[in-house]
């Protein structure tokens, strides 16, 4: 009763200024003190800005979500979007920008590995928060940075664990020549060992240091690449004695010469399947889907995932995106994927937080979100843990030919563990 | 797929009736359905075990209704909540807006109202039925075994190998008996080959030395890994009896003699390999062989003109998914109207490059390149306004998509069909350029403009038709590259440093110079793969090509016609 009666006086005022500025002639701008600036931090230019444009999307219609709902604290968000430009020091004058001009209580933004590692030192310094929504590497703890991303025990592990029992045990790792394969793949590679399978199961190749430690395992090709008939070959002769599976951690593009090349070689899901790591319902947009029925995808969020709250967040997205007011917005043939639920998630648990914190002071906030805040999302309930991952659920899918995923395995309630390398024994 | 699955339905329908089978089939297919009923209803291990039992039923519909149960197409139909629901397969209407209809896994009959006409179920009262998680395992066993009494050459070898590859003791009897009665000689030898391998790990020490000559004298790629983990038990001293020293050096001969085969097929692979990049180089730097090799424009923009060309080749894809619909018909014919469309356009673009900007820059080749980069820069924008900034797909008519396998090495239709499609457009260059007035104009012009000029051609004219063909050739190459990879505004940008590279490697102004330096640069670099990886193989070659160059500057064939300096 209360409340509501505050709200009402608080949108009586908010509309009372409004009016009052209209009259004057200025411009129609809400109390500072009645607000909260958010910054969002994503390439909408750029080679990325093909993937991150949704992020941010995303991001503002939850924004509006909360806003409609009463805001954070008795206060609207205002979400201050900036343009990282796919430029990584650039990221990192944007994050300053934010936490030192435009003083926001948090951001959430970055997808590549290589964008957060340039904010990093600037969110530690000014003593920001970021949350980062992209499955990634691990091997990283920033005390300013929530990771609401897969970690690698939440995407490849379960993966692989799922071929396993497929009764794969030769696997071939192929990946883009940059952090994420390299030290995935390392990962992986402990693991496979740590599960019995020999050396000489794993294709695409080692490479060692003078002391003869493996230092990278797999083979990596540069960003667009397009010539894979040699590692075709390779695959071929790799999978020729069967129950083979290749790892893909391919990013963009080069996927389409991937699995064009797949086809032409004579090889089948059925066969040799492929999983892969960065190819979410929103890459299946640009890529040929029909090429792909059968291959697996492994994520926290399906759009496919058959349940109500599912259900209402696809629903409402795309009615937000049709009346949406966002300078070049793509309205039609939109897709929800793990990315942008992981980031939308992180909206909700940034509010939960600063709720139960009663402040929006970064320290607080990130006690209270220490402490373990549970949020049920599109794609099943998460919770922040100490060490700033999330405990989620994991889902293995298999690609129809429409682009979306069939889940076939889920995982429950995994827990986010970031440092796994050097954890695995070999048996 | 659809067709090869209507030609093996056709095959066995045909066989059936010839041998008067239909009866004892009817017989068996009401069996596999019950079964088959019984095992979607069931759970856990009795679900297992029922689909495990699907195999010894010879109903050739088994494998495609476990494919349509693991693809989700099975629903529970409860139409009473007494009453155990009853199994449907749904079959999706054609044409969009329709409802799909279903069939009773139980006698394959559609459902139907009481006027006859298909029912349209109440989606309340479905449920997808899910094949459990081990039962799933089973499902490819069960498949492969009943494969192995289709009628189908291939998938019977197919199946026979796999499952000799498993090396299981409780299949190895199974394969043995139906060598004994199997007289396709493709099969036979998969049944060899299978039982060979999978006696390596079961069969008695005879046996054994027995398999590792088979699989010898068969060159077996699939039993390498076999003898290899053999060789390894035995140094490990797993292996199921001990062998001589001289029985060890047959394994280990074996072992050797197999990876030497795979060296040879890897070595004719990998020169195949080569000469397909080398086409597509080729295709690549033809265009600009001719406006910058000939005409001596420095043209940055080329990249675009082949971005050009397989954006054509994207509209041409749309034209005709609207005409025909999303047709078969129009995916397997719009490729053969998107190579002179996209020509014409590219030529068209390069028309209008020529006459706006590069005429006036003939004699001032610094700026050319400025300018020309300039325009790339505008193209390249110009497409992301016009297309959107994601990338956009051109899907392969299926005859460029298969492949053919001779002696273990995979030759994919795309790959042959751009080696065919650059001989074409080399040969019909040269004809043009030599055999023909234009051509001899063109050479003329290219010699001595002033000459020519007095001797009455019209230069301009001459130019402009040049610099359009070359434009038009860079399109070619983009139709094709759209069916290599996906179409961006940034396609042009990844080429055309190879373009540069191989026309300036061949010489510039010879046309001979580029088609050698192109293979040489494919056929290298894919040589170089394997060992060094796609990164140091590329670097490594671009290095020869600047080493190369320091000795002969002027590239394998120096020019001397109308030259840069």
């Amino acid at each position: 009763m209360h409340q509501s009666f505050r709200k009402l006086l608080r949108s009586f005022r908010a509309g009372a200024l409004v009016s009052a500025g209209a009259l004057l002639g200025l411009h129609a701008q809400a109390d500072e003190d009645d607000t909260v600036k958010v910054g969002i931090l994503h390439s909408l230019s750029g080679t990325m800005a093909i993937s991150e444009t949704s992020l941010r999307d995303v991001l503002l219609f939850a924004i509006d979500e909360i806003n409609a709902d009463g805001g954070v604290l008795g206060k609207q968000i205002e979400p201050i979007v900036v343009d990282g430009a796919s430029d990584w020091p650039l990221f990192a004058e944007k994050a300053k920008q934010l936490l030192v001009q435009d003083e926001v209580a948090v951001t959430f933004g970055c997808w590549t590995s290589v964008s957060r590692k340039s904010v990093l030192p600037v969110f530690e310094e000014y003593d920001g928060l970021l949350f980062y929504p992209v499955q990634y590497e691990g091997e990283e703890q920033s005390p300013n940075i929530f990771y609401t991303a897969e970690a690698v025990n939440q995407q490849a592990i379960p993966a692989v664990d799922f071929l396993l029992e497929e009764g794969r045990d030769k696997f071939y790792l192929i990946g883009t020549d940059y952090v994420y394969p390299q030290t995935t793949n390392l990962v992986l590679l402990e693991y496979l060992l740590s599960k019995g399978i020999p050396l000489r199961n794993i294709g695409g190749g080692l490479r060692k240091d003078a002391d003869g430690e493996v230092i990278s395992a797999g083979t990596y090709t540069p960003f667009g690449h397009t010539d894979y008939q040699q590692i075709m070959a390779d695959i071929k002769k790799f999978a020729a004695s069967g129950d083979a599976a290749v790892i893909n951690t391919i990013n963009g593009d080069s996927n389409v010469a991937f699995f064009k090349e797949y086809a032409a070689a004579g090889l089948t899901a059925e066969e040799v399947p492929v999983v892969s790591f960065s190819l979410s319902e929103d890459e299946f947009r640009s890529l040929p889907a029909e090429d792909l029925v059968g291959q697996l995808g492994c994520w926290t969020y399906f759009m496919s995932l058959d349940t109500p709250e599912n259900e209402e967040f696809v629903a409402n997205f795309q009615d937000w995106l049709q009346t949406a007011d966002v300078d070049g917005l793509e309205r039609d043939g939109r897709v929800t994927c793990s990315p942008m639920v992981l980031s939308y998630d992180g909206v909700y648990l940034w509010k939960k937080a600063v709720e139960k914190a009663g402040s929006f002071d970064v320290d607080k906030v990130i006690s209270a979100l220490e402490s373990g805040i549970s949020f049920d999302g599109p794609g099943g309930t998460v919770t922040t843990q100490e060490n700033h991952h999330l405990t989620k659920n994991v889902y293995i899918g298999e690609t129809l030919p429409d682009g979306q995923f069939e889940v076939i395995e889920s995982f429950d309630d995994v827990y986010g563990e970031p440092f796994l390398k050097g954890t695995f024994s070999e048996e | 797929m659809k067709s090869r699955v209507t030609i093996t339905l056709i095959t066995r329908v045909f066989l059936l009736v010839l041998f008067g089978l239909a009866s004892d089939l009817r017989a068996d297919e009401a069996q596999a359905r019950q079964i088959l009923v019984e095992a979607i209803l069931s759970s856990g291990k009795e679900q297992t075990a029922l689909v495990e039992s699907l195999s010894s039923t010879a109903a050739p519909i088994v494998p495609d209704y476990l494919e349509f149960w693991k693809r989700g197409k099975i629903y529970l139909y409860q139409t009473d909540p007494d009453v155990d629901p009853i199994p449907v397969l749904e079959h999706e209407a054609e044409t969009e807006g329709e409802a799909s209809t279903y069939s009773r896994i139980v006698d394959g009959e559609i459902i139907v109202d009481e006027a006859g006409n298909p029912l349209v179920l109440d989606p309340e009262k479905m449920e997808m039925a899910r094949p459990g998680r081990k039962t799933r395992r089973v499902f490819t066993m069960t498949v492969d075994l009943l494969a192995l009494s289709t009628p189908d050459v291939s998938d019977r070898a197919d199946a026979a190998l796999k499952l000799g590859l498993k090396q299981d003791k409780d299949i190895l009897p199974k394969l043995r008996e139906l060598s004994s009665k199997e007289t396709e000689p493709l099969v036979i030898e998969a049944l060899e080959e299978g039982i060979a391998v999978s006696m390596l790990a079961h069969g008695s020490k005879e046996e054994q030395m027995e398999s590792i000559q088979v699989l010898k004298d068969r060159n077996s790629i699939a039993g390498l890994d076999a003898l290899k983990n053999l060789r390894h038990d035995i140094n490990d001293g797993y292996a199921p009896y001990p062998l001589t020293e001289e029985e060890k050096a047959e394994l280990d001969e074996s072992i050797a003699s197999i990876e030497s085969y795979i060296s040879v097929t890897d070595f004719v692979g990998t020169c195949f390999r080569g000469l397909s990049l080398g086409a597509v180089l080729l295709i690549v730097a033809l265009g600009l062989a001719i406006t910058f090799g000939l005409m001596g424009v420095i043209n940055m923009a080329h990249g675009e003109m082949i971005a050009i060309g397989a954006y054509a080749a994207y509209i041409s894809q749309q034209i005709f998914y609207t005409v025909f619909s999303q047709s078969t018909f129009a995916l397997e014919t719009y490729f053969l109207f998107a190579i002179p469309f996209s020509f014409i356009v590219a030529a068209l673009c390069g028309l209008v490059l020529e006459r706006t900007v590069i005429q006036f820059l003939y004699k001032r080749p610094l700026e050319s390149l400025l300018a020309t980069w300039g325009v790339s820069l505008i193209l390249q924008q110009g497409f992301r306004l016009v297309f959107g900034a994601a990338n956009r797909q051109v899907r392969s008519p299926s005859w460029l998509l298969g492949n053919v396998e001779i002696f273990d090495i995979t030759f994919g239709f795309n790959r042959i069909f751009v080696i065919g499609f650059a001989i074409l457009i080399v040969v019909g260059t040269w004809l043009l350029m030599s055999r023909t007035p234009f051509g001899l104009s063109i050479r003329a012009v290219m010699q001595d403009p002033q000459m020519a000029a007095a001797m009455g051609i019209r230069i301009n004219r001459v130019r402009m038709m040049t610099f359009a063909f070359g434009s038009g050739l860079a399109g070619l190459a983009g139709v094709f590259l759209s069916q290599i990879g996906s179409v961006g505004s940034n396609l042009g940008q990844s080429y055309i440093v190879d373009s540069f590279m191989v026309v300036v490697a061949g010489g510039v102004g010879n046309i001979v110079g580029t088609v050698i330096s192109a293979l040489g640069i494919g056929v290298t670099d894919q040589a170089l793969q394997p060992l060094l990886g796609p990164v140091m193989g590329r670097i490594c070659v671009l290095i020869a090509i600047i080493l190369f160059l320091q000795w002969k500057p002027g590239g394998l064939f120096p020019s001397k016609s109308r030259n840069l300096d």
